[in-house]
């Protein structure tokens, strides 16, 4: 992996996670 | 570190419920983000070294992870959210510095104070050995999603799917493991 590689991974790596924890933090919706 | 900083984010959640999640999630990886754009604008440089713990060798981040740049992101970024008042901004602006706090244990002196500045911190827990960073940085997830979940529970308001998140951050830290991490 080449250092332009690893810094785009980087990036990659510290926002695609983001929504999807983001999305599961939200309250259930009551019934 | 990478997901002990998700981890801290969510500790953070659970303490000021008001800070969107989003916000905090994104704010304890700002300076890893544009670390990603600076390495390769040519801004910043680092160093690929497999075998060699932790895999990479962050030779000059100045400008994303120095004491005072993580200081000057952090106000930034805190501003963004002073709509929503003082508290929730200040919580979103210590997201981004708490990424230079943590990264202050792992990181081997490659921390400047300033940009081109001479002295560099760094306690260096990635190479004293190798496999003992993860299990460090494992305590403190699992200390952060302790905290959480049990907020979570107490509180409601967030943290509807929280063992999913829990499952999330341990398959997230068990691939950036010594063993499957893509710079082993």
């Amino acid at each position: 992996m080449t250092p332009i590689g690893f810094a785009i991974f980087c990036f990659v790596a510290f926002l695609a996670p983001v929504p999807l924890l983001a999305w599961l933090d939200r309250p259930r919706k009551s019934k | 570190m990478y997901v002990g900083h998700f981890a801290s984010a969510l500790a953070m959640k659970a303490k000021e419920p008001r800070a969107p999640t989003w916000a905090l999630l994104l704010g304890v990886g700002v300076l890893d983000l544009l670390f990603g754009l600076f390495v390769p604008l040519g801004i910043e440089r680092m160093t690929v070294t497999p075998g060699v713990s932790p895999g990479f060798s962050l030779d000059f981040i100045d400008w994303s992870h120095s004491l005072a740049m993580s200081l000057v992101w952090a106000l930034l970024f805190g501003a963004l959210f002073f709509r929503r008042g003082v508290v929730v901004a200040a919580w979103c602006g210590f997201a981004v510095f708490s990424h230079f706090l943590l990264d202050l244990l792992m990181h081997p002196h490659d921390m400047a104070l300033w940009p081109h500045s001479p002295a560099h911190l760094g306690f260096g827990i990635w190479t004293i050995h190798p496999p003992l960073w993860w299990f460090f940085e494992l305590g403190f997830i699992v200390l952060c999603l302790a905290y959480y979940v049990a907020r979570a529970k107490q509180l409601g308001g967030f943290g509807g799917r929280a063992w999913w998140i829990v499952g999330v951050i341990l398959f997230l830290h068990l691939f950036n493991s010594p063993w499957l991490a893509p710079t082993k």
